[in-house]
């Protein structure tokens, strides 16, 4: 068995120009003051120490450590292993890996799953749709309905687009395509016409414009808001609450950027808005590290 | 889980082992050096020099005292893993391709090439499992394949068997003690190299890979063909999980192809299998390379893959990895145990 202690170390910061306070209290310029060990209340330690840099000016660093002991059982055969001298182009060489050649590399998620290849193959399918779309797409007249682009449409100094005419308040008539009979009263010329933007034509007055990223809508329904989350929250703890409740597409939670804690709420996504509801019931409510939760269906962004 | 990157290497990887502790890894590349790292926090322990050529081979004996390494410059060296001194040479006529310790480290197989008017061998040699003892010179068995020269060769249980894979795809069995040869099955497609060949831990079977893009797991008894984990790419390299019943292959586009194709086309990942099923149950991506060699942690804590890139990834398995299992698994109560 061998103990390894692991030290968490923050440094606060650097004060390179000494403060004209502190020089009146220390006669000699040449003397530092002690080191300095206070515990706090949460267990950390505050360790206040002076030094010279190298223009001679002091330095105070203030480090604030926090201590975990991690006991870790070892075969006694590693162990000595790792006690081995270093050789070769590592000779000489202090213990720990070396920047040069030992570094971290990105995150992966790597989840086993049984319909891998189901699942590879679905998101293929999304991403060929377009143009699967576009193969089986027949060239259609936006004026006359026929069988050719818009721009060479023979009717097309002479008539307006199809449907336009429903925009301009004339009710619809003729949109079905009738190349014999060109609705007369649709012209380029007649009184109502002006120009009608996009959105408004084809009936488009109903309002059902196509939202962007629609996708996202749905995510809204089924997302909650959580609030009065323990600061000391993590986003897996909250994953692991919810998710009882039906399968959680997204956690985000609230994080100061100076400190790392949580500000004190919380967003969870469901796939299904039946299960954000059950959970909305649930966990409304629940303590959760002494604190009450309080869960209700997120508002939307405006 | 989070990679550990080990660039020690300046050309590509051609073989990595673990220790049977799982504590360090060793890897050896083109490049004529072997390096030694603790695979749980990617630290260098140390270099081994003294080869004149690409490092093909390396092989650790199970208690972690002698590294054995096979090269291009004709030789076969013992080192001492502790201090990386080099305490034996071997000279062959041909480059080394392949070594490996039998299950108590006292015999060592070597494979060599077939070249300049030399046919292919595999050839044995008697190991004394100490620093400072004095090695044999000689070999003690010389099996020499007049068919087609095998690529990978390993030991079967209690050292019965030498089975060794061939360039034409086949694998064979020979026996350990007389070198004779019992059964030469085709395993792969005619032609197909075989290019990896791994024990399971009881050495009972052990799995293949092979340019025809499959792998398979075979009985090292009589050969047969027990599992085939078809994939799309020529495979390098194949490995077996302990713990988990899954395996790994690793290949990629050749070499020589690679500098045409972006490394989302050369199909660059680790690919996992279910070792029962067949399945093919997730990929692990990272490498610019094809994967030339995969090792898995003897303890089932993780494994590491080397690529034609030159570098080493080594990866800790996290939960996602222990808790999967098929529904069959568990109802029969196997998945979750670590």
């Amino acid at each position: 068995m061998s103990k390894t202690t692991k030290y968490h170390l923050f440094t606060f910061k650097d004060i390179s120009r000494p403060d004209w306070a502190d020089d009146e209290e220390f006669d000699d310029p040449s003397a530092l003051p002690p080191q300095t060990v206070t515990t706090n209340k949460d267990g950390t330690k505050t360790v206040v120490s002076y030094r010279f840099n190298d223009d001679g000016k002091r330095v105070k660093t203030i480090r604030r450590i926090r201590t975990t002991i991690v006991k870790e059982y070892v075969n006694p055969r590693v162990a000595e292993r790792k006690g081995w001298a270093k050789f070769g182009l590592e000779k000489g060489h202090a213990a720990g890996p070396s920047f040069d050649t030992t570094s971290v590399g990105e995150n992966i998620i790597f989840r086993p799953s049984v319909t891998w290849k189901k699942d590879g193959k679905e998101e293929k399918k999304v991403g060929d749709d377009p143009k699967e779309k576009l193969k089986n797409m027949k060239v259609k007249c936006r004026i006359c309905d026929g069988e050719h682009f818009t721009a060479r449409c023979p009717f097309k100094d002479t008539m307006a687009p199809m449907g336009e005419d429903g925009a301009a308040g004339a009710g619809g008539a003729g949109a079905d395509g009738d190349e014999e009979g060109p609705p007369k009263e649709g012209g380029l010329g007649t009184g109502g016409g002006g120009y009608v933007p996009p959105h408004l034509r084809k009936g488009g007055a109903a309002g059902a414009g196509e939202r962007m990223g629609g996708k996202y809508e749905r995510d809204d329904l089924a997302t909650l808001r959580v609030t009065n989350v323990s600061e000391f929250a993590e986003e897996n703890d909250l994953r692991e609450i919810f998710e009882r409740f039906g399968r959680v597409t997204r956690v985000f939670l609230a994080k100061d950027r100076d400190t790392g804690r949580a500000k004190g709420f919380a967003f969870i996504s469901f796939q299904e808005r039946t299960d954000a509801a059950k959970a909305c019931e649930k966990i409304d409510g629940y303590g959760y590290g002494h604190l009450i939760l309080r869960v209700e269906f997120a508002k939307r962004a405006t | 889980m989070r990679p550990i990157l080990l660039q020690g290497h300046e050309r590509s990887l051609t073989q990595i082992k673990y220790t049977k502790d799982g504590d360090i890894l060793f890897s050896c590349a083109k490049d004529q050096v072997i390096c030694a790292w603790f695979s749980a926090n990617g630290e260098r322990l140390g270099t081994y020099h003294g080869h004149q050529g690409a490092l093909w081979t390396i092989d650790i004996d199970p208690s972690t005292t002698l590294l054995a390494s096979g090269a291009a410059d004709n030789t076969v060296r013992l080192w001492d893993v502790r201090t990386g001194k080099c305490i034996k040479v071997w000279d062959f006529n041909t480059a080394v391709k392949r070594v490996e310790f039998n299950e108590d480290g006292t015999k060592l197989l070597a494979v060599t090439e077939k070249r300049m008017g030399y046919l292919g061998t595999i050839v044995v040699l008697d190991v004394n499992v100490d620093v400072e003892a004095e090695q044999s010179d000689e070999r003690s068995l010389i099996i020499t394949c007049d068919e087609s020269k095998a690529t990978v060769a390993g030991w079967s249980y209690l050292s019965r068997y030498i089975i060794a894979g061939h360039e034409d795809g086949t694998v064979s069995q020979y026996d350990a003690k007389s070198g004779e040869l019992l059964i030469n099955e085709p395993a792969h497609e005619d032609g197909m190299q075989v290019t990896d060949l791994q024990m399971s831990s009881d050495r009972t079977y052990f799995i293949t890979a092979s340019k025809d893009k499959t792998a398979k797991l075979i009985s090292a008894r009589d050969l047969t063909p027990l599992k085939t984990y078809p994939s799309d790419t020529p495979l390098n390299t194949a490995a077996i999980t302990p713990k988990k019943p899954f395996v790994i292959l690793g290949g990629g586009q050749a070499a020589m192809d690679v500098t045409t194709t972006s490394s989302r086309q050369g199909k660059f990942e680790a690919r996992f299998y279910h070792k029962v099923f067949e399945d093919e149950i997730g990929r692990v991506k990272g490498h610019f390379g094809p994967l030339n060699t995969i090792a898995v942690d003897p303890l089932g804590r993780g494994y590491a893959s080397g690529g034609e890139d030159g570098y080493v990834r080594v990866h800790a398995f996290d939960r996602g990895y222990f808790d999967f299992g098929y529904e069959v698994e568990r109802e029969m109560g196997l998945v979750g145990k670590r």
